[in-house]
C-alpha cells in the first residue's frame, strides 16, 4: 500500500504558499517570545534576572529553537538554542553575559523581521 | 487508503506546520490535540495510525502520555514518535529507552516529515 505520495513542484509551491500563511498567523507569537528573550536580556545586563524571568527565557528560547528552522530560519534556531543553554547555565545574573545576550537576541529579532517581509 | 496520523502537541505553530505538512505533502488524516489528556482522549475516540508526540508540554507531558497510551489496552499498540527539541544525549537516549518506535526532531523539514514518519514505521 502507498501512503506518501512524492511530493512534485507543484505540491511544494503550493506547501511554499501556505507555509507563509502559518507564518504571518504565528509571527505575533514568535514575535512575544523574543520579546520574552529581549527583556531577560535587559535584566541580565543589569544584573536584575530573577529566576521565574529566567525560567520563561529559556522556555521562550526552547520554542523558538524548535519553530524556528521549520519556516526556514535555520540560524534563527542555532541562536535560539544558544540562547535556551545559555539561560539555562545562568544561575546568577552576569553583566557580562547579559551583553552577549543582548547581541543575539537582536540578531534574532533582525532575521524573523527580515523573514517577515520577504513573505 | 489514506493513514491517519494524531499530533499531540501544545505549541499551536508547530501543531500546525505538521498538521500541514502531513495532510499536503502525504496526503494523510491529521487529527490533533494540543494536550496529553486531550491526545488520550483523541487516541482512544479515533484509533490512529501512529502519534506524534511532543515532549516538554505542561501538565502530562509526552512521556507520561506515552505511557498512559500503553496503560489502555485501546491505544496500547498504536506506534509512538516523540517530537523533541531536545539535542542533547543524554536527553535522546532516555526517550528512545521509554519504546516509543522512533524519536523525531524539531525544526523538522515540512517537506519530508511525512516521508520520516514513514520510514520509521516502515510504511511503504
Amino acid at each position: 500500500m502507498e501512503t506518501t505520495s512524492q511530493p512534485g513542484p507543484h505540491a511544494d509551491a503550493a506547501l511554499s504558499q501556505a507555509m507563509d500563511g502559518l507564518w504571518v498567523r504565528f509571527l505575533p507569537d514568535i514575535q512575544e517570545r523574543v520579546t520574552i528573550l529581549e527583556a531577560a536580556a535587559e535584566a541580565s545586563g543589569k544584573g536584575k534576572l530573577a529566576a521565574k524571568q529566567r525560567e520563561n527565557a529559556q522556555s521562550a528560547a526552547h520554542k523558538l529553537a524548535g519553530v524556528l528552522g521549520t519556516f526556514g530560519l535555520t540560524r534563527g534556531t542555532v541562536l535560539a538554542r544558544e540562547l535556551e543553554l545559555t539561560f539555562a547555565r545562568e544561575s546568577s545574573p552576569r553583566r557580562n553575559a547579559g551583553t552577549k545576550l543582548a547581541e543575539i537576541t537582536a540578531e534574532l529579532r533582525a532575521m524573523i523581521e527580515s523573514r517577515k517581509s520577504s513573505s | 487508503m489514506a493513514r491517519k496520523i494524531l499530533i499531540i502537541d501544545d505549541e499551536d505553530d508547530i501543531r500546525e506546520v505538521a498538521a500541514l505538512s502531513l495532510e499536503s505533502v502525504a496526503g494523510w488524516e491529521v487529527i490533533k490535540a494540543s494536550s496529553g489528556a486531550q491526545g488520550l482522549a483523541r487516541a482512544e475516540e479515533h484509533l490512529p495510525d501512529a502519534i506524534l508526540l511532543d515532549v516538554m508540554m505542561p501538565g502530562m507531558d509526552g512521556p507520561t502520555t506515552f505511557r498512559e497510551l500503553r496503560k489502555n489496552q485501546a491505544t496500547a499498540g498504536i506506534p509512538v514518535l516523540l517530537l523533541t527539541a531536545k539535542v542533547q544525549g543524554t536527553d535522546q537516549r532516555r526517550f528512545a529507552d521509554l519504546g516509543v518506535e522512533a524519536v523525531l526532531f524539531k525544526p523538522f523539514d515540512p517537506m519530508t516529515l511525512s516521508a520520516q514518519i514513514a520510514s520509521a514505521l516502515g510504511w511503504k
